[in-house]
């Protein structure tokens, strides 16, 4: 039994957050000991589930593909001993699909690596950086372009820059953050934007908070960047632009390919 | 709508997830049969992508025939564990991995689902039901941010970028609108 004295709305809201998939990080894993630890926490998850199930039967229906059940059959064949090692010591204590997180993922179900979190993978997705190195110096000689390029040539001075790089590791923008809190984006060279797309630009200023849009554009050309809901840029920081339906991405975070990114740097 | 929830509840779920924890694959086939379409169309909300939805549909079945017998009927209902299983593989599959997965492929155009607005999922909802007409009762950006998270796994900065709205403030306009929700519900 938890000894820590909750008020019970604060335990409730939490499994409802919980259930809505809301908490991240620490506060999900805390949560998911609280369930298996807390019956009556446990009460209120499942109550909450259960609000929310109508939501998830709303989901089109139609026939499970045959393909998808033999890939499922066949890992479970894969694993039959382990299968039973895992029977032996599951026992009946925990009442959620949480447990799953304490066990190893499904050994068949992992083409791509996984790591600890996204900004770190990012940063592992070397695929997208591989051709860069060649560009660093061409880069460097851009990011002074960039900072040339403000139409009131001398001041304001930018205190942060970010060369974004396309998929080829050309540069195809500079983004400058200045000291007053505003930031603007500057393409490189022109982007075709395909009819019913624009271009939206993200910066990712806390990776559990996920990415944020801070703008959009119908073509590539000088846009102001809208930091004002976001804590002062700093250095390292993620900028990126993904191409989304009109009107930007209609969940508030990427869903198209990512054209260009790239992080800040400090201008000396 | 009798008979409809008359046939929602001729599927017994509890009895497949008793089946699956005595090792009879019988019962994980009927569960596949019986639910495996809705759970791609759930975890494509989320995911979005084909290919991760199924990969989340894969995972939730491996797991739920092994975690089968730590299913208890007592504690809660077989179809909401079931979901529960698939939505918490989606959302680690969205949060860990999706993000990475873009960047790695520049996949061109087409491939993702095509994007549903978070009242579509409310409109299918049963006209009687009362969790449309709670959700109906919310003043309308509250009801977005809830269904963006549930529907389409938003977390709480994500809905804050969303909604234009700083980090806090969305925190707490989550829980007002859970605390009418309950109200509501009750």
């Amino acid at each position: 039994m938890s000894d820590r004295p909750h008020m019970p709305d604060e335990m409730d809201l939490r499994a409802a957050e919980y259930v809505l998939g809301l908490l991240d990080g620490p506060d999900e894993a805390q949560a998911t000991e609280q369930l298996r630890t807390d019956a009556t926490f446990a009460k209120a998850v499942e109550h909450w589930r259960q609000r929310f199930s109508e939501l998830d039967f709303t989901a089109a229906e139609g026939a499970g593909d045959p393909a998808l059940l033999a890939r499922i059959l066949a890992t479970l064949d894969g694993e039959a001993p382990e299968t039973q090692a895992a029977g032996a010591q599951t026992t009946r204590l925990h009442v959620g699909p949480d447990t799953l997180k304490s066990s190893a993922p499904p050994p068949r179900a992992a083409p791509r690596a996984r790591a600890e979190s996204p900004i770190s993978r990012l940063w592992q997705s070397l695929g997208f950086w591989r051709s860069t190195g060649f560009a660093g110096a061409a880069a460097t000689l851009l990011l002074a372009l960039g900072i040339a390029f403000g139409p009131f040539a001398a001041p304001p001075q930018p205190k942060l820059v970010a060369v974004l790089m396309g998929p080829q590791g050309e540069p195809a923008a500079v983004v400058n953050a200045y000291g007053d809190g505003t930031a603007d984006l500057i393409p490189l060279r022109p982007i075709s934007v395909p009819d019913g797309r624009v271009l939206e630009v993200w910066t990712l200023w806390d990776p559990a908070r996920g990415p944020v849009s801070i703008g959009l554009a119908g073509e590539a050309r000088r846009i102001k960047l809208d930091l004002k809901n976001l804590p002062r840029t700093g250095p390292d920081q993620l900028f990126e632009i993904t191409l989304e339906p009109k009107g930007g991405s209609p969940i508030g975070r990427p869903t198209g390919p990512i054209l260009m990114k790239g992080t800040t740097s400090v201008a000396l | 709508m009798s008979a409809m929830s008359g046939m929602d509840h001729a599927f017994d779920f509890d009895a497949a997830l008793v089946a699956c924890a005595r090792g009879e694959r019988s019962g994980l086939q009927a569960l596949y049969a019986r639910e495996a379409g809705r759970m791609l169309g759930v975890a494509r909300r989320i995911v979005r992508r084909q290919a991760l939805a199924e990969e989340a549909v894969h995972d939730s079945f491996v797991l739920i025939w092994r975690q089968a017998a730590s299913f208890d009927p007592g504690r809660g209902s077989g179809r909401t564990w079931i979901y529960a299983v698939l939505r918490h593989r989606a959302l680690n599959i969205l949060r860990g991995e999706t993000r990475t997965d873009l960047t790695d492929d520049f996949e061109p155009l087409g491939l993702e689902a095509p994007e549903e607005s978070p009242e579509a999922a409310m409109l299918r909802l049963s006209e009687s039901g009362r969790l449309r007409a709670c959700l109906e009762g919310l003043e309308a950006s509250r009801r977005a941010a809830i269904l963006l998270a549930y529907v389409n796994g938003l977390t709480h900065g994500e809905l804050a970028g969303r909604f234009g709205v700083p980090l806090g403030t969305m925190k707490s306009w989550i829980r007002r609108t859970l605390l009418s929700l309950r109200e509501c519900l009750a």
